[in-house]
């Protein structure tokens, strides 16, 4: 897809982030920056915050009843958290992946069109070229092509996760979060979203949650590690799984973890 | 004996006993049909409408055409209160709020189809003759009684249909940035349509097999075309004819191949509803 020159790869800037449930606390006074274009793997037990952290980030969290959230985020030119941010434009920016793949119940073509669509674009050889590009970024075109009027539901898990991500990408987006997006997925499907996410760094800004470790180490530049909803360490792919400045974070890494 | 072995009888039996009832039920009516049919003919009287039992006409096509009538009329008022109380109950509401609205609208279900037939007599019917000039009873009075009847169940129904689709569906949508309006008209409704129809179905139904409400308020009579003059459908008439028509009259056996020709209504409804059940998304 064709970039234009001001819509750069914006970085992500978190400032004293916490939030709560009610009355229970899941982030505590995070604070961390990604640079454009990085990839962050966000790692850590479960229920540590992971994809809470992640859904801060395009507002999804407030889909939750009950929820505080307290704080300053920016992505890029979005003051994220700011009560006038325009939550439509945010969420075309920063794009959103999932753990299982949810594509819409409609043809593949319709699937990654419904973005396109929702902001208004009409013109049948404009969405023909979107989706199609979409697919390409995707890495799915090759298996679909010809099949787009198909149902969503007739394609594997793999690569039903794939046209998610063209589904994500059709909105030109410049982050994408994805949620443990190879959770769900046999190896030989998670290895191809893996390299998909390798070959799409660079273009856009990504933060991954990942129970896989080796996942992280493979596809990131940077790694975070959160505990009970507190940042415990964040630092460079390489020097994390080498020499982690935290003995928590040594013995999760490790798997000598209670 | 063990108690599961009992048990095991016990259920047998019921289930026994159930289908010879049932079948002695369906058993007259077909037996009535058949010596029916056998005389007059199967399209014939269904055709005609000419009705004079007494007389020997048999013409049902007045009460086939107003059932069809009342209750497609009748869901097609109900339709849009349904589907909007249904998205205020699944979407709108929350917590506590949803769970008292699913209550309401389960006492409005509770309510006996007299009361609603009452309370077409003393409000609707009047109404329909002060705007229409003509005596106020009618196909249409009998459509507003009945879908104000079904309008709980639709909604019920339809609700529980929004409902059954994937909040994952919703989360990807909303998560590209559509608002929660374009996600309702295009994820969740459609997503929700086989069983939006299904519940309409239910609803043509429930309402094809009303019969005191629609009595109450329909006129009774074959009257003039149109919505606004008296009129009948099968079941009506099969209750207003049965005083009439005991056994062993001649002519009692056309209640038979009214109750028949209900029940292939009913039948056809059904197989539709089974249908359109297993619609399914490639």
């Amino acid at each position: 897809m064709t970039r234009t020159s001001d819509e750069t790869t914006p970085d992500i800037e978190v400032h004293q982030l916490s939030v709560w449930y009610g009355q229970t606390p899941a982030l505590r006074n995070v604070n961390l920056n990604i640079s454009a274009g990085q990839i962050l793997a966000i790692i850590g037990p479960s229920g540590c915050g992971k994809s809470t952290f992640l859904r801060v980030l395009n507002r999804m969290i407030e889909r939750f009843s009950d929820v505080r959230v307290e704080g300053t985020v920016r992505v890029g030119s979005f003051n994220v958290l700011d009560d006038h941010v325009d939550v439509t434009q945010l969420r075309r920016a920063v794009g959103m992946v999932f753990q299982h793949p949810n594509p819409f119940p409609m043809t593949i073509f319709d699937n990654v069109a419904y973005g396109p669509r929702i902001f208004g674009m009409r013109s049948s050889t404009q969405l023909r070229k979107t989706v199609e590009d979409s697919l390409k970024q995707a890495a799915l075109w090759d298996e679909v092509r010809g099949k787009l009027r198909r149902g969503a539901g007739t394609l594997s898990g793999g690569q039903q996760q794939r046209l998610c991500i063209a589904r994500a990408l059709a909105v030109n987006p410049r982050v994408l979060l994805l949620d443990e997006p190879t959770a769900s997925l046999d190896p030989v499907s998670a290895a191809k979203i893996e390299e998909l996410i390798v070959q799409l760094k660079s273009q856009y800004t990504m933060v991954i949650v990942t129970h896989n470790l080796q996942q992280a180490a493979r596809v990131s530049d940077l790694v975070a590690f959160f505990e009970q909803g507190r940042l415990i360490e964040m630092g460079n792919t390489q020097e994390m799984f080498t020499a982690p400045r935290e003995k928590r974070t040594e013995e999760f890494l490790t798997g000598r973890f209670d | 004996m063990k108690i599961d072995k009992v048990m095991d009888r016990v259920t047998h039996t019921v289930f026994a006993l159930f289908l010879v009832v049932w079948l002695s039920v369906a058993g007259i009516i077909v037996w009535g049909t058949w010596r029916f049919i056998s005389h007059y003919g199967f399209l014939s009287p269904i055709l005609s409408s000419r009705w004079n039992p007494l007389a020997g006409q048999f013409g049902l096509w007045p009460f086939i055409l107003g059932s069809l009538t009342v209750t497609v009329l009748a869901v097609v008022i109900a339709f849009p209160g349904s589907l909007a109380l249904s998205v205020l109950g699944s979407r709108i509401l929350q917590g506590i709020w949803r769970r008292y609205f699913v209550r309401l609208l389960m006492v409005f279900v509770s309510v006996p189809s007299v009361l609603y037939g009452w309370w077409g007599l003393i409000v609707i019917v009047p109404w329909v003759r002060r705007l229409s000039g003509t005596s106020g009873y009618g196909m249409l009075s009998a459509s507003v009684v009945l879908g104000l009847m079904i309008l709980p169940t639709f909604s019920i129904l339809s609700l529980e249909a929004i409902r059954q689709v994937p909040e994952s569906y919703v989360e990807g949508s909303v998560g590209l940035g559509a608002t929660e309006d374009q996600t309702l008209w295009r994820i969740i409704l459609p997503a929700a349509r086989p069983r939006l129809v299904q519940a309409a179905l239910i609803a043509v139904a429930r309402g094809l097999g009303e019969t005191i409400a629609v009595q109450m308020v329909i006129g009774g009579q074959i009257g003039g075309p149109g919505l606004l003059h008296p009129a009948a459908t099968l079941t009506t008439q099969l209750l207003t004819d049965l005083p009439f028509l005991p056994p062993g009259v001649p002519g009692h056996d056309v209640l038979d191949f009214m109750a028949f020709d209900l029940m292939v209504l009913m039948t056809i409804i059904v197989w539709l509803q089974m249908r359109i059940g297993s619609w399914r998304y490639e």
